[in-house]
């Protein structure tokens, strides 16, 4: 069986909802923005997972959840590996369980799994695990500084992190971090600065600095997105090449349904802070079962004139969420809502192996 | 005769570095009630192009060639008050990101008021009837009209900007990436909203995008850019069904298609040229899989391959 990376469950998110003087003496109580509210899956070694939704539905925050670049408020977050020592992993165990974080058996069951939790890891443990734990960001033209040379932003993790013992050491790890993400020869590029190379080239910088302090899980967040499409699969092509050599595991972040139909093993696909449909790639996208992937499948532009298929556009904007409706939070815009959708949340129902979705219609409700 | 007729436009900028020809050298016609997609990537001239015809370019940029022939008038030439009534009545334009093209300090309402009582000699109530009625023609509630930009949603603004444009009843609107920043869902009902207006106010649209499965879904013509000239020109299902330019063919070829086979889209190799010193001979050549000495040497004249579509390649016969 292929070993998981990341497990993720029930993982929330909230923020609280600032109130005003008055508010705050006179109402009840504090009001939260579930911006991830219970998502649970896992990603398998050497596998790209994707989780697709409009923005504003979560699917950022749980990538910088899972890194905890934001902290999550709920769930648990293991990471299995690789990269983890024995000695790392007994020591998260134990710190969680004298600060009363986690049962004993809960963390002797990781110590047995080869597993952390990185919700309780210490501050500065965390620092070391998340060499591991990297990610590549959306907008290359506004995530490199104009005025650092690509030297110094692709050094500057490893400056950060006091690694290399000198700077002849750290020029020869930038320089290799250059030639993986395919700016070649490495010399070339490495005193520019970020307006002096292409969009292209950018994006590259930018996985060169998340690949600087060799990683084994990336978090990336629409890195093709800001990019022309005639350049989009070569960065693609580069991130499917360093899986490759370098056994990488992605979790894959767009809102681009056909660039995730070509790119990802499985898909995700997220609506207000859940997960609604999950499986692989191919299965989800040929045989959609939940209306809100449906919907998004059909309103994909095609790149042909002649192809006029029937779309199902949505009514109205994706709701707010701090207030997000209750039983199932697609309900309101759903074409095919019933009175059980308004009252009592859907639960997880497995159509094949490894496909669920979380829909009133699946579970036979609709059919009587 | 033609709503807009583009012959041999050429618009350069002074740059410390010497003249930078962003386009040179486009023509095409655009009649009444039609629409155009304008394709290509980032830094091709689209956006110049757009400009170029609104006479909008930033101080640095100048019309160094050719004529833009819209209604019997030559914009080129056009100034001063003649041309400030031209624009927005006759010609408006939806411009690039929604989130930043409105003031954020004035009323929405305001902000469509202004054009018209600027254009049209109306008092203030007829004004405002008319964005109450732009408003339910684009899909928002005509009491929203009192709102200012923070609490509209993107979509949101983008129709906002879209009732703007449509503020004067112009003939002829350009979009510049309208809904490049939009998600999938809002980018559908924005499109279908587009549509729906061109057909029913028999408006002519210049559709600017780099993103041609947007154009193939909005436009009845479609032309392709490459390093400030068109390498393409024809109805959209023509070059869509029979590309002839391999720059063309490479786009097409650069989509991943969800109703297809699940492989990966091919990309361009390289980068567009400098267009400071742009390169002699064909400028896709270095890019060109089917690149030949020819290339290097001459230019490829833009040549009728079938009745109404154009291709610039020296390898493109014409068919009759």
């Amino acid at each position: 069986m292929v070993k998981d990376v990341v497990a993720v469950k029930n993982l929330e998110v909230w923020f609280p909802v600032r109130r005003g003087f008055i508010e705050s003496i006179t109402s009840k109580e504090q009001r939260w923005v579930k911006a991830v509210d219970g998502v649970t899956f896992n990603i398998k070694e050497r596998e790209i997972f994707c989780l697709v939704g409009e923005s504003g539905c979560g699917k950022t925050t749980t990538g910088k959840a899972i890194l905890r670049l934001v902290e999550p408020t709920g769930g648990n977050v293991k990471y299995y590996g690789p990269g983890l020592s024995p000695k790392m992993i007994q020591e998260a165990a134990m710190t969680a369980v004298s600060k009363r974080r986690m049962k004993q058996e809960d963390a002797d069951k990781d110590v047995e799994e080869g597993g952390v939790e990185v919700r309780y890891l210490h501050k500065s443990r965390m620092k070391d695990l998340r060499q591991k734990l990297q990610m590549i960001f959306q907008d290359p033209y506004e995530s490199l500084n104009p005025k650092q040379s690509v030297y110094d932003i692709v050094a500057e993790p490893l400056v950060v992190n006091n690694l290399g013992a000198n700077e002849a050491e750290r020029e020869m790890r930038v320089k290799k971090a250059l030639d993986d993400a395919g700016l070649r020869p490495p010399k070339d590029f490495m005193w520019r600065y970020p307006h002096e190379v292409s969009g292209g080239q950018r994006q590259r910088v930018g996985i060169a600095g998340a690949l600087v302090l060799e990683p084994s899980f990336l978090v990336a967040d629409e890195p093709v997105s800001m990019l022309d499409v005639s350049i989009r699969s070569e960065i693609l092509k580069l991130m499917l090449d360093l899986r490759e050599k370098k056994g990488l595991t992605y979790l894959f972040i767009t809102h681009d349904l056909s660039v995730a139909y070509v790119f990802s093993d499985r898909i995700g696909i997220m609506y207000l802070g859940k997960i609604v449909e999950l499986g692989p790639t191919e299965e989800v996208i040929k045989g959609p079962r939940h209306p809100y992937t449906k919907a998004l499948i059909s309103v994909v532009p095609k790149p042909d004139p002649r192809m006029k298929t029937e779309k199902i556009i949505l009514k109205g904007e994706r709701p707010d969420p701090s207030h997000i409706p209750p039983g199932c939070r697609f309900h309101p815009r759903c074409p095919f809502a019933m009175d059980v959708c308004k009252l009592k949340e859907p639960q997880p129902l497995f159509v094949s192996q490894e496909h669920w979705v979380s829909c009133w219609l699946e579970s036979g409700v609709g059919k009587q | 005769m033609a709503l807009l007729e583009v012959t041999d436009l050429k618009t350069y900028f002074k740059t410390q570095e010497g003249t930078l020809k962003a386009v040179d050298g486009i023509g095409f016609t655009l009649e009444k009630g039609q629409a155009m997609g304008l394709a290509g990537e980032s830094g091709c001239g689209k956006t110049t192009a757009a400009l170029s015809i609104m006479k909008l370019l930033p101080a640095n940029g100048y019309i160094a060639g050719g004529s833009i022939n819209f209604m019997g008038q030559d914009m080129s030439k056009v100034t001063g008050d003649k041309l400030r009534a031209i624009r927005w009545r006759d010609i408006s334009i939806i411009f690039q990101g929604a989130m930043n093209a409105l003031n954020p300090v004035k009323r929405v309402g305001d902000q469509i008021t202004e054009p018209i009582l600027l254009h049209e000699n109306v008092d203030e109530d007829v004004a405002k009837k008319r964005v109450q009625e732009l408003f339910s023609l684009v899909g928002i509630n005509p009491n929203r009209i009192r709102e200012y930009p923070h609490e509209f949603s993107g979509g949101m603004r983008q129709r906002v900007m879209i009732a703007m444009a449509l503020a004067c009843r112009p003939k002829l609107v350009i979009a510049d990436e309208p809904t490049t920043a939009l998600d999938v869902m809002i980018q559908a009902q924005i499109l279908q909203l587009m549509k729906n207006l061109q057909t029913e106010l028999d408006l002519a649209m210049i559709i600017i995008s780099h993103d041609l499965s947007v154009l193939a879904e909005t436009c009845d013509l479609l032309s392709i850019m490459y390093a400030g000239k068109i390498v393409e020109r024809s109805s959209a299902v023509e070059v869509f069904a029979n590309p002839q330019h391999p720059y063309t063919k490479g786009l097409i070829a650069a989509f991943p298609n969800i109703k297809g086979d699940r492989k990966m889209p091919a990309s361009i190799a390289g980068n567009p040229p400098n267009l400071i010193r742009p390169p002699t001979g064909c400028r896709f050549s270095d890019r060109c899989y089917m690149v030949q000495d020819v290339c290097k040497k001459d230019e490829p004249p833009l040549i009728e391959v079938l009745p109404g579509h154009f291709a610039a390649c020296h390898f493109v016969q014409p068919r009759r």
